[in-house]
């Protein structure tokens, strides 16, 4: 067995193992801990698969920012522990059937074979000094340039969108109430008021 | 040796664990969104696996623009979890279904 | 000479538009004045237009003005054509407009809406200067509509009068049914001519004398006849008449000026200008006549009976419309336009003058309150006299040519029920004289019946009415005798009208037959029309002045031809059974079930309720918890992938190969 492949197999097995574990976990806080833990073992398979950048694109942006985010968040908000346990084995058994089901049919489908995989295509290994980075930057910013700008105008949206929903300040805004609208009476629109003609002297 | 397929059946099972959890862990919000973060994980696994197999670049290109929208689907996620924790004093599930037909 | 004619056209419409909008600032004489003055311009480049075209034989001129519009092939403009036709139409019009306008000074001298009566009739006058001077069928329905329009506004004028109100609306719809014939025949027209312009069309009448529509009908008769249903409504033919003794209801000058000379002969002039296309047509002609001759004998019936002097002078106009037709049935167009002139001049004259009895009554309008006015009142006296004569015929006065001519003509037809127009219009000088002169004898001889009260106050009514008066009686004594030779003989209106001589020789035998206007007069003892207008004003001597009594007696006797009479033969009751009542009862029918009940409830509310059922049915799916929803997507994600694995030959399985 090659070095790669033992990597390759403990990298996987602590991906799975701390998957499950953060799933089964009734801890919210034990369970962004187990998510920390696989997607560092994420990172590690990307690094196997010559994408270092990302891999540590992932450890900076998603354990650096995103999961520091959810802990706030779950250490600020009370999370009542029993309902959480409440309701938990009484899915357990359904959840795991529905998912084996589907990871079999997946393993069924993409096992060799069907896509032809093993012989087609063969990885294409290239130099230590090899720099991912203007491998990735000399495609992101000539042929996926659009792309990127309208991830940026994303991030911005979000930002707004963030802060304006959690911001505490009163709007005033005007809004049509639809089905007071729809549901007026003649009678509170149109008054008929009878007009006499003018008078005009008749020569009789 | 490892083949493409091999990384395929790694992030599928870990997709279906996501699901589980998502299946299992329905009255907490906090915990729907870190599985869905699972999910992203190993979909983001599968395509940096076509890309190295492929030799194509554009696999990456794609999970850079999937780490950019998670993050910010997150962020917005949370900020409606607060929201919602304060309007109705606590996140369990049952008590966001006012969108019931 | 182009702006001659535009100025006579454009004259009145801007007296109109001044004192229509600025009366009330400018004053009574002023707004009189500017009217009168627009009028009388018209009138004096009428005349000269005249003598071009007829005294000097002066060129056709047709061109036009203005293009309004061009839509594919066709070109809608405005445009004047000014013929022989044209220009007596133009003096008629032009000299009665302005001697109503002036009669108006005196007779509306109390009404509040003084000013707005002038601006309406000058509005009218350009609406039939705009008819007459017309060179296609889409200025020529301008005109119609607008004198139509004008004469709405005009008998309605005193609108707080609930009667008159109702006349005007009877006066509109019933036009409206003789428009939609007519519109209806410038689409059969246009569809099979492709042109509007009266030169091209009857040009090509020629080439589409011969095609047919509906099976075998022929086109030059549809056309005839639905242009015909126009002149109907017009021109108050049976049975479209029942608006005109309605709109008596308006001030007698309108009376005078659109309901006796120059509206009610629209018709008669369209027909006329559209000789070349009728002579194609042997049933339209045929048709034109019977119904003209039914007008002009069952309308006389009814002046008989009438005491309300201005209906007794409405069904005389009527009676004498029919005439006008018949003469245009028998295509006999000069005579028929050649009475059409001669009956502007004095039934205007006797409508003025009944209108000056009833200015200086206080606005007394039935006959049996009149009489032993001709000491009172002589020069409305001897003017009426002069109408009247020539109204029945009296030889040597302008009607008994006119009149005479037609029954002539109709004489000499050969057209099926020929003969029996023939009769229609000879009984009909009889009733003609007996009408006339009851009327006239009820109202100017025998004793008073005036109330006492306004007898003392019984003079002359002012000048500005009788002048009038006497200038249009006038042409009423010596217009026949003098233009009855060039018009109708010597070829004034040659070169507008058609006659295909070889079917219908009436015009020609006429010309046969005459030697000179002065004969006819001493002719006129050995033909029967004299002698029937002699027993018609015995007849009328005898029941108003001779035995009085004797009239009532009859009507006991004959109660039930008397109740026909007086119910005007029941036009009126049928068309309010059938159309009035039919039409509300369809509107009923149409709000209560169309509207109410299909389309609001079944088709609105309907479909508002089944997208509510649906919407029930489809809702629950919606539980509201989130984790329903992911389940189901899941579940969605294993049945793909089940059918992606069971079924054979799967398209998406070939993808890796």
């Amino acid at each position: 067995m090659e070095f790669t492949s033992i990597l390759f197999y403990v990298f996987a097995l602590y991906f799975i193992g701390s998957a499950v574990l953060m799933v089964t976990s009734r801890n919210t806080i034990k369970a962004a801990m187990f998510l920390i833990l696989s997607f560092f073992s994420v990172a590690s398979l990307w690094v196997l698969l010559e994408a270092e950048f990302l891999a540590i694109t992932l450890i900076l942006v998603y354990v650096g920012a995103v999961m520091v985010l959810f802990l706030f968040v779950i250490k600020m908000l009370d999370i009542d522990k029993s309902t959480v346990r409440a309701k938990f084995t009484k899915y357990l058994p359904l959840g795991i059937v529905v998912s084996v089901v589907v990871i079999s049919q997946m393993v069924l489908i993409l096992s060799a074979g069907h896509f032809d995989l093993d012989n087609s295509i063969g990885p294409v290994r290239k130099a230590a000094d090899f720099s991912n980075i203007s491998q990735l930057a000399n495609d992101l910013y000539t042929l996926y340039v659009y792309p990127f700008e309208l991830a940026a105008v994303l991030l911005l949206t979000a930002i707004i969108a963030a802060i304006t929903l959690v911001h505490r300040k009163e709007s005033r805004s005007k809004r049509q109430n639809i089905a007071e609208q729809v549901n007026v009476q003649v009678a509170d629109r149109v008054r008929l008021v009878s007009a006499s003609s003018s008078k005009s002297k008749e020569s009789k | 040796m490892i083949v493409l397929s091999d990384y395929l059946i790694l992030s599928a099972i870990v997709f279906c664990i996501g699901l589980a959890g998502i299946f299992i862990n329905r009255t907490n919000i906090i915990m729907l969104l870190m599985c869905v973060e699972l999910i992203l994980a190993a979909v983001n696994t599968n395509f940096i696996a076509f890309s190295y197999f492929g030799s194509d670049i554009a696999g990456q290109i794609f999970v850079f623009f999937i780490l950019t929208v998670a993050a910010a689907e997150v962020s917005i996620g949370l900020a409606i979890l607060t929201l919602v924790y304060r309007n109705r004093g606590s996140i369990d599930v049952d008590v966001t279904n006012s969108l019931k037909g | 000479m182009e702006n001659a004619y535009l100025t006579i056209v454009l004259a009145p419409l801007i007296g109109s538009i001044i004192v229509g909008l600025a009366g009330n600032r400018l004053g009574r004489t002023l707004s009189h004045s500017i009217t009168i003055l627009g009028v009388f311009v018209s009138t004096v480049l009428a005349l000269y237009v005249f003598n071009f075209h007829v005294l000097q034989d002066g060129a056709v001129f047709n061109q036009n003005i203005y293009t309004w519009m061009q839509v594919g092939g066709l070109n809608i403009s405005i445009g004047f054509l000014i013929d022989n036709l044209t220009s007596v139409m133009l003096v008629v019009v032009s000299f009665v407009s302005l001697m109503v306008h002036i009669y108006t000074i005196g007779y509306m001298h109390d009404d509040d809406g003084y000013t707005k009566f002038f601006s309406y009739i000058s509005l009218f006058t350009f609406a039939m200067f705009m008819l007459v001077m017309s060179n296609n069928f889409m200025q020529l329905f301008f005109g119609w509509e607008a004198v139509g329009l004008v004469s709405y506004l005009l008998i309605g004028f005193w609108h707080s009068k609930e009667s008159a109100i109702e006349a005007s609306l009877k006066a509109f719809l019933v036009n409206r049914v003789g428009d939609f014939g007519f519109l209806l025949g410038i689409a059969v027209l246009l569809m099979f001519f492709g042109t509007l312009d009266y030169a091209d069309t009857f040009a090509m009448v020629g080439q589409v004398s011969g095609q047919t529509i509906f099976g075998g009908v022929s086109v030059i008769t549809v056309i005839c006849l639905l242009l015909f249903v126009g002149a109907m409504g017009k021109s108050a033919q049976v049975p479209l008449h029942v608006w005109l003794p309605g709109s008596m209801e308006g001030p007698t000058p309108i009376s005078a000026l659109i309901h006796a000379a120059t509206m009610v002969t629209a018709g008669i002039f369209m027909v006329s200008r559209m000789s070349p296309i009728f002579e194609f047509s042997d049933v339209a002609l045929t048709v034109v006549m019977v119904v003209g001759a039914i007008t002009a004998l069952s309308m006389g019936l009814l002046g008989i009976v009438q005491n309300d002097i201005k209906r007794i002078v409405a069904y005389s106009t009527l009676s004498q419309l029919g005439y006008m037709t018949v003469a245009l049935g028998v295509s006999a167009y000069s005579v028929a336009i050649f009475h059409l002139m001669t009956h502007a001049f004095f039934k205007a004259l006797l409508f003025l003058a009944a209108g000056s009895v009833i200015v200086a009554l206080h606005h007394e309008q039935d006959i049996r309150q009149m009489g032993a006015l001709r000491k009172k009142m002589p020069i409305t006296y001897i003017t009426s006299l002069v109408g009247t004569l020539a109204l029945i015929g009296f030889p040597g006065f302008a009607g008994f040519y006119s009149k005479d001519m037609i029954i002539e003509a109709v004489h000499f037809s050969s057209l099926p029920f020929s003969e029996w127009a023939y009769y229609a219009v000879v009984g009909g000088v009889f009733i003609t004289a007996f009408y006339s002169l009851r009327m006239f004898f009820i109202v100017f001889h025998g004793e008073s019946r005036v109330d006492p009260h306004t007898e003392q106050h019984l003079h002359e009514t002012a000048p500005s009415i009788t002048v009038p008066l006497i200038l249009l009686a006038i042409p009423s004594v010596v217009i026949g005798y003098f233009t009855i030779e060039p018009m109708l003989f010597a070829g004034w209106l040659e070169n507008s009208i058609y006659i295909d001589d070889s079917v219908h020789e009436s015009m020609q035998s006429l010309k046969h037959h005459f030697h000179s206007a002065f004969s006819l007069i001493t002719h006129s003892v050995a033909t029967a029309p004299f002698w029937m207008m002699v027993g018609g004003g015995v007849a009328a001597w005898v029941f108003s002045l001779y035995r009085t009594d004797w009239a009532a007696a009859i009507q006991k006797r004959f109660h039930r031809i008397n109740y026909v009479l007086e119910s005007l033969y029941g036009f009126d009751r049928l068309n309010e059974i059938v159309f009035v009542r039919g039409s509300r009862k369809l509107g009923d029918f149409l709000w209560r079930i169309s509207d109410m009940a299909i389309i609001d409830q079944f088709v609105v509310n309907g479909s508002a309720r089944l997208m509510r059922f649906m919407g029930s049915v489809i809702r629950p799916v919606q539980t509201g918890y989130l984790y329903h929803y992911a389940f189901f997507m899941i579940i969605g994600l294993m049945l793909v992938l089940t059918w992606v694995l069971v079924a054979g030959e799967n398209p998406l399985l070939f993808l890796g190969s």
